[in-house]
């Protein structure tokens, strides 16, 4: 891994074609996605924002091999999300970290070499706990830890077995604004040159994130807007480049959201 | 009786009882013993204690172990099942009754009584001496506590005794004699060996009226084995039953000291040694008789048989003379 | 970066029940010892009550002989628990393995914890012979449902993205068992090990019923046959209080366990809600037919005597194609009916009178203090040494018999609702504290909604702990109703109409069960829905 390099070959590309998820649990069929058509460059970051309940999560899931498609098809390189889970090649981060309160943030990261049956590493480990800014709190247990901190340490699980794919599920999402503002600045570096995928309902989030936002339209999910933003790292959410590039996701998600479905009616 | 087989070992009753089991050991050079140690089981009717006074003696005293057997005393309970061991073969020998022994035998399972313990039934009416029950009349208009399982033998009392049921009113109680102290009930069923020794031992001496004496002929305490065992084990049940006979008759002539080995041979069964005293004085009338005199422990006559199969009919109980096999004993006592 | 965050969240402001004044405490043992020993003075004579003073003398006495049978009792209870819980543990592993086997497996263990006792003892007695094995399994029998049902709980206790963080690395539900479930299920485990303790010495108590060279059993049937009341208030203290030592002792596992103790009782009642009707009956049925097979096929292959191990063909032409069947039948039914009469006031009472305490507790927190160790002893009690004690204290009527039952359904409801009466969310409570709300409408209004769940879950468990205290009541006291009569006719060798009564007690408590079940689901649609979703 590293950290500082530029985008590298070493991330997969992600393509979903005439991609549908249709949910029907309750016998009242309810379509989340699609039909949609989408790629996610090798090596790029990429968010998915969208109105609430809007199926982005849904599709976030397709593509982590949680949920299968009602129709159409994935691929991550040649591969299907399943191949990739497989050989343990892509790790996802979680709304609420997600880490196992009765082990250490050690253990926790080591738990991510464990399930991609990688051998166990302890300098790795250390350095990745280092690069994620908990140094000193090894030994804590996640309900010693802020919000924020457990968040770095559920990066750092994801990025201990060098994942080829990256998936994060508003993994910020329930910090509080200024330690998300920090998370956001220090944490992309990490994860330069690996494909990652993001879901947000955060504009700001998005643009601070990554290369390209995708916007997606309310339920079913299909795109709306492609937003790139050819911005260096790290950036400054008060730059003036960046402000412009969230004021344009912010009207197509205003051009995609509710406003658009009342105005149909 | 069927079965009968001629070899009878050189042991004569009047040897055995007047000598004592002593010379058991001499007599078995002269007896064909088991041709090795064989292990087996003797089901009891109930936790241990000096009602089964005269097995603890045998087992003590080594009556078995000369005939090459290995007797385990296994105990019975509230909760213990006595015939299903014998059948399963779990037990070789089980202690019943000769009520519950028909009943099983009505459900099908192969027993013969082969030997009687109690010649007396043991169950009694006990009362205080405030309001006896002296004579099965005195039950019209008291209160019986006992266990709704006996009524057929309260019924039975009343039949032979021309008693109005009707004029009675049946408590339902727990087999204690706590209901009638607190004055719930005005006589206990029960047998007269327990409950009449546990209040004798707080200094209530009660009433107590065997029913036995008043019509009621029932073996108690009866030796049960299956048609299979009496057909194929035969020399099995023979030592089981001779080391039985020779330790009962170590026990009549001092029941004290079979108190004493009880309490001593089960320090954890919580016996108190006063009770066990007097419970083997209180039994020694129901286990040995005139009968028994003449013929030995655990003997049975047609005309004892012929008792029984009445009293059993009262209990809605219908079994013939086949139920009883004396075939063991007349090997033993040389009848 | 923000501070780490050391504190732990704060607990809602509703009393912690263990903790109570120390003075308090101390007043109130002082206080009960008192009116013990004056009412047991009171009733001298009446061979009811050993005063502390008397009991504490035979204690003394005969401390050799009851160390003896407490060690063989507690070495018997501890295997007993071992088994039954490693059997818990591996049913549940299977369960989650092969989700599609649950209902059917929870339901015949269900049936197989609703079987009386009274009637697995002997036929546990046979099947093992002499020794020590039907004292392991009883208590293991006593076991092994509760921890069942409180691992299932535990085991799927576990927030959704960690089973995705598993299986998003390709790993399956071994896995997922192995790294997640096992260890968040541990708090739970360690909470029914909590309530199965005393269960397991009672069950090995009940064991020793059937034939025992020693233990607290047999000392127990010696003292109530030979009027010793201070022998058996002796034999029930000591049992009790090892019951309750092995309850704190397992309660305080789990705090250690868990920072947070789990609320255990909240066993969600199944996931049978989505299903159609006819999926349900078809479900019945073929749970019927798995245990009319194993029932046939465990006997055939123990090879057990047909005398006694009747099987299902046997109970059938007993009950309804032989010739006396009519008869038969009337004379289960009508045991059967005055069984009922007795288990129907006294679950109720003992449901009505565990939430209300409850509620009053959270009212009144001092009253915690003396209430709680009250009704922990009073579950602690081995009932075969209280029900006769209860029925002689409180007649032979209805009266005793209701109560025992009462007071076997009464502690779990307490601790349960006491749990649910925590779980009311904090914020709500103090919205109504900022409208200065009264107790009593915080209590009616917030609470007690909150307290369902827990409430439904204690009464579910609640029904085969009724079955339990009824026969065993009417078999060791009353000497009515079923439960006397199934030992009347164990005793008699009446195998047919003892089996026949297995069948229908067993019968009962699954429908009971089921009953209580369709009620709390419709009551938790409308109070806690989430309990509902998996």
């Amino acid at each position: 891994m590293a950290p500082d390099g530029p985008p590298s070959a070493t991330g997969r590309a992600v393509s979903c074609t005439d991609l549908v998820k249709v949910f029907d649990a309750s016998g009242d069929p309810v379509q989340a996605v699609g039909p949609l058509d989408a790629t996610f460059a090798a090596g790029h970051t990429t968010a998915l924002v969208g109105p609430s309940g809007c199926g982005k999560s849904s599709l976030l899931r397709m593509i982590a091999g949680l949920e299968r498609p009602s129709a159409g098809t994935i691929r991550i390189g040649a591969e299907t999300p399943r191949d990739l889970t497989r050989r343990a090649a892509l790790a996802m981060a979680f709304q609420d970290a997600a880490l196992l309160p009765w082990r250490s943030v050690r253990s926790n990261v080591a738990l991510g070499l464990s399930l991609a049956r990688q051998p166990p590493d302890a300098a790795r480990i250390e350095r990745l706990i280092g690069l994620v800014g908990l140094a000193g709190f090894n030994d804590r247990r996640p309900a010693e830890l802020s919000g924020g901190m457990r968040q770095r340490a559920a990066i750092a699980r994801c990025l201990v077995s060098a994942p080829e794919l990256l998936l994060l599920d508003e993994p910020f999402g329930a910090v509080d604004e200024l330690t998300r503002r920090r998370l956001n600045r220090d944490l992309p570096a990490l994860w330069q040159g690996t494909t990652a995928i993001l879901v947000t309902h955060s504009v700001v989030e998005a643009a601070m994130l990554a290369d390209r936002v995708l916007v997606l339209s309310p339920r079913p999910a299909t795109i709306m807007a492609e937003i790139d933003i050819p911005l260096p790292r790290p950036r400054d959410e008060d730059d003036a480049a960046l402000r412009d590039r969230i004021a344009a996701i912010a009207a197509a998600l205003r051009d995609s959201g509710p406003d658009r479905v009342l105005a149909a009616q | 009786m069927k079965r009968h087989r001629t070899i009878i070992p050189d042991l004569t009753r009047r040897r055995l009882l007047g000598a004592g089991a002593a010379t058991l050991g001499l007599a078995g050079l002269a007896r064909p013993g088991l041709a090795q140690t064989q292990d087996v089981a003797l089901q009891l009717s109930w936790l241990h204690s000096v009602q089964f006074g005269g097995s603890y003696i045998a087992q003590d005293r080594g009556y078995w172990a000369e005939q090459g057997l290995d007797v385990a005393l296994l105990p019975g309970g509230p909760n213990a099942p006595v015939e299903p061991p014998v059948v399963a073969g779990t037990a070789l020998v089980g202690i019943s009754a000769a009520d519950y022994t028909a009943a099983a035998v009505e459900q099908g399972a192969p027993f013969r009584i082969i030997g009687v313990a109690m010649q007396k039934n043991p169950f009694a009416i006990a009362s205080l001496p405030a309001n006896p029950v002296e004579v099965p009349k005195d039950l019209e208009g008291k209160r019986i506590g006992m266990a709704l399982a006996n009524m057929p033998v309260l019924e039975a009392l009343c039949t032979l005794n021309d008693v109005a049921l009707s004029e009675i009113e049946v408590v339902p109680t727990q087999y204690d004699a706590a209901p009638l102290l607190a004055g719930q009930v005005d006589c206990l069923l029960c047998w007269a060996t327990d409950l009449p020794v546990a209040m004798a031992m707080e200094d209530i001496e009660a009433v107590t009226m065997l029913m036995a004496d008043h019509g009621y002929a029932l073996h108690s305490q009866t030796y049960i084995a299956t048609e299979e065992s009496l057909a194929e084990r035969r020399d099995e049940l023979v030592a089981l039953m001779r080391g039985e006979v020779a330790g009962w008759t170590d026990y009549a002539e001092d029941p004290d000291a079979a108190a004493r080995l009880t309490v001593r041979m089960f320090p954890d069964a919580g016996l108190d040694l006063a009770t066990q005293v007097m419970q083997a004085e209180r039994q020694v009338p129901l286990m040995f008789s005139s009968l028994t005199d003449e013929h030995g422990f655990g003997w049975f006559t047609p005309d004892t048989v012929a008792a029984n199969i009445e009293t059993l009919a009262l209990l809605g109980r219908d079994v013939g003379p086949e139920l009883w096999d004396r075939s063991i004993l007349e090997e033993l006592h040389g009848a | 970066m923000t501070a780490p965050a050391t504190r732990r969240v704060a607990r809602p402001a509703v009393p912690v029940v263990r903790v109570g004044p120390l003075a308090w405490r101390v007043l109130g043992v002082v206080g009960l010892l008192l009116a013990w020993e004056a009412l047991a003075r009171l009733n001298a004579g009446s061979y009811v009550l050993a005063g502390p003073v008397a009991v504490a003398i035979h204690g003394v006495e005969h401390a050799g002989l009851l160390g003896r049978a407490l060690r063989a009792t507690l070495v018997n209870a501890a295997w007993g628990f071992l088994w039954g819980n490693l059997a818990a543990i591996g049913l549940a592993a299977v369960i989650l393995l092969v989700p599609r086997l649950e209902r059917l497996l929870v339901a015949l263990a269900l049936l197989v914890f609703c079987l009386p006792l009274v009637a697995t003892g002997p036929i546990l007695r046979v099947a093992y012979g002499p020794g020590d094995g039907p004292q392991i399994v009883l208590a293991a029998l006593a076991v092994y449902y509760t921890t069942l049902l409180a691992l299932l709980v535990g085991l799927r206790a576990v927030p959704r993205s960690w089973l995705d963080l598993v299986e998003s690395y390709g790993r399956g539900a071994g896995a997922q068992l192995l790294h997640v479930r096992a260890m968040a299920a541990l708090p739970y485990l360690a909470a029914g090990l909590q309530i199965a303790a005393p269960a397991a010495i009672l069950g090995a108590m009940v064991g020793e019923f059937t034939g025992a060279e020693r233990g607290l059993g047999v000392l127990t049937i010696r003292a109530t046959r030979a009027l010793d009341v201070d022998a058996t208030w002796t034999i029930a203290l000591l049992a009790a209080g090892m019951a309750m030592a092995a309850y704190w002792a397992f309660g305080a596992l789990l705090r250690r366990v868990a920072s947070d103790p789990p609320a255990l009782l909240l066993a969600p009642p199944g996931p049978a809600l989505r299903r159609g009707r006819r999926r349900g009956a078809a479900g019945a049925a073929v749970m019927i037919l798995v245990a009319l097979a194993l029932w046939q096929g465990g006997m055939d292959a123990l090879g057990l005597n047909s005398y006694f191990a009747k099987r299902p063909g046997d109970v059938l032409t007993f009950l309804v194609t032989g010739p006396e069947a009519a008869s038969h039948r009337a004379t289960l039914l009508a045991a059967y009916a005055e069984t009922l009469a007795y288990t129907l006031p006294g679950y109720l009472a003992g449901l009505a009178l565990g939430a209300g305490l409850a509620c009053a507790i959270t009212l009144a927190p001092g009253l915690a203090a003396v209430a709680m160790p009250v009704a922990v002893a009073l579950r602690s009690v081995p009932i075969v040494t209280t029900a006769p004690l209860l029925v002689l204290a409180l007649g032979r009527g209805s009266v005793g018999t209701i109560t025992i039952v009462a007071v076997m359904i009464f502690f779990p409801t307490l601790v349960a609702c006491l749990q649910g009466l925590r779980q009311a969310p904090g914020d709500v409570i103090d919205i109504f504290a900022s409208y200065a709300t009264g107790r009593w409408r915080t209590l009616v209004l917030a609470r007690v909604p909150a307290m369902l769940p827990a409430f439904f879950a204690a009464a579910r468990m609640g029904v085969p702990a009724a079955i339990l205290a009824v026969t065993t009541a009417e078999w060791l006291a009353t000497g009515r109703g079923i439960g006397s009569l199934m030992a009347l006719t164990a005793s008699t060798s009446d195998y047919n109409m003892l089996w026949s009564a297995i069948t229908l007690v067993a019968l009962t408590a699954a429908l009971a069960h089921t009953l209580v079940a369709r009620i709390e689901r419709a009551v938790l649609r409308v109070y806690g829905p989430e309990q509902l979703a998996r």
